[in-house]
């Protein structure tokens, strides 16, 4: 046993230099988040609801539906976003299951590398996002139950000051 | 005739001999000897490795002038990116607006060096909203830009008054709040 021991020992010790290799411009994804997202969405996912739309608690609803799910990644700020697939991938998944909270359906699958790189080729760039976006709420609303906060974003295209 | 003390010490000394096998203390010592260097955590080690620069690349002009004790003035290291009047010369502080007026919701989001470790950190541009322009002295006035980017790409532009999603779209000044270490 002590042999076992002392054979994966010079492993272990190598680890914390392997660990400090990593280059210092690589963030994680909530410090993605915060410098790509944050400054509008809000440090955890609300700032102005009508202005933008709230995350925390609420954006993984879009996983009820398909195209949701896609919309998501197609959002232009998102496909667009100077992030390479891998490090946009961690943070939609982080956006979805950590801000989210409990909001995507029980059983979601993460956001794969290969779907990110997929979905964020066919950005939106032809529609109108906002009225994409109310079609989607009123099912989301209608059918699976999604709270109704929803619809707090584009009630007023200048936003009003936050409600207290 | 020996000393009760005598008695305890060559007690606890025999003690020692009887239970404790020479060849066990070797190889404890081994291993630990060995296992030493998984461990580099020791707070020396962190605080070693803390001076050590980390940002990335060449340090920009604002970085190699940056200061960290006086927020009134444009070299603070917080303001890397600020484009404004100083809310820290209107009655407020670096991460906070005078009275009077509040901070915009939205704003920019970059990072700057802290000069006295090295280190980057998240620092959020927000806008003081709600009173006139802050009339402060020139010295308040700055215009830094250290990984600011163009209006093209405009959540991290800092020629946009962040106000516009407040009751009044009003300028008063600017702060730069520290948000995190950029990681």
């Amino acid at each position: 046993m002590l042999r076992l021991a002392l054979a994966g020992l010079p492993a272990l010790a190598m680890l914390p230099a392997v660990l400090t290799a990593q280059p210092a411009d690589v963030h994680t994804p909530r410090g993605n988040y915060l410098l790509s997202c944050g400054g509008c969405h809000g440090l955890e996912g609300v700032s102005n609801s009508r202005l933008v739309p709230d995350l925390k608690d609420q954006v993984g609803v879009f996983l009820n539906l398909p195209e949701g799910r896609r919309y998501l990644v197609r959002l232009p700020n998102v496909a667009f976003s100077s992030m390479p697939d891998a490090a946009l991938t961690e943070l939609m998944n982080y956006v979805v299951f950590d801000l989210g909270g409990t909001s995507a359906p029980k059983g979601s699958k993460p956001y794969t590398l290969r779907e990110v790189a997929e979905l964020r080729r066919i950005p939106l760039t032809e529609v109108s996002l906002v009225q994409m976006r109310q079609q989607m709420v009123q099912v989301l609303v209608d059918q699976f139950h999604a709270t109704t906060n929803l619809n707090r974003y584009g009630d007023d295209a200048y936003g009003s000051p936050p409600q207290p | 005739m020996t000393s009760p003390i005598d008695k305890m010490g060559e007690r606890l000394t025999r003690n020692l001999a009887r239970f404790s096998s020479r060849r066990g203390f070797l190889s404890k010592l081994g291993v630990a000897m060995l296992a030493a260097p998984a461990f580099p955590l020791l707070p020396i080690a962190r605080s070693a490795r803390a001076a050590e620069p980390k940002a990335p690349g060449p340090k920009t002009d604002f970085e190699r002038n940056s200061q960290t004790t006086d927020d009134t003035k444009c070299n603070y290291w917080k303001y890397c990116g600020s484009d404004g009047v100083l809310c820290s010369c209107c009655g407020g502080g670096h991460h906070t607006c005078p009275a009077g007026s509040e901070p915009s919701p939205i704003s920019w989001i970059g990072t700057c060096v802290n000069p006295e470790d090295g280190r980057s950190f998240v620092i959020a541009y927000r806008d003081c909203c709600g009173k006139p322009m802050c009339g402060a002295g020139k010295s308040c006035w700055c215009d830094n830009s250290d990984r600011e980017l163009p209006t093209y790409r405009s959540s991290l532009n800092n020629d946009i008054i962040w106000c516009f999603g407040n009751a009044s779209a009003s300028y008063h000044c600017s702060t730069a709040a520290l948000v995190g270490e950029a990681k």
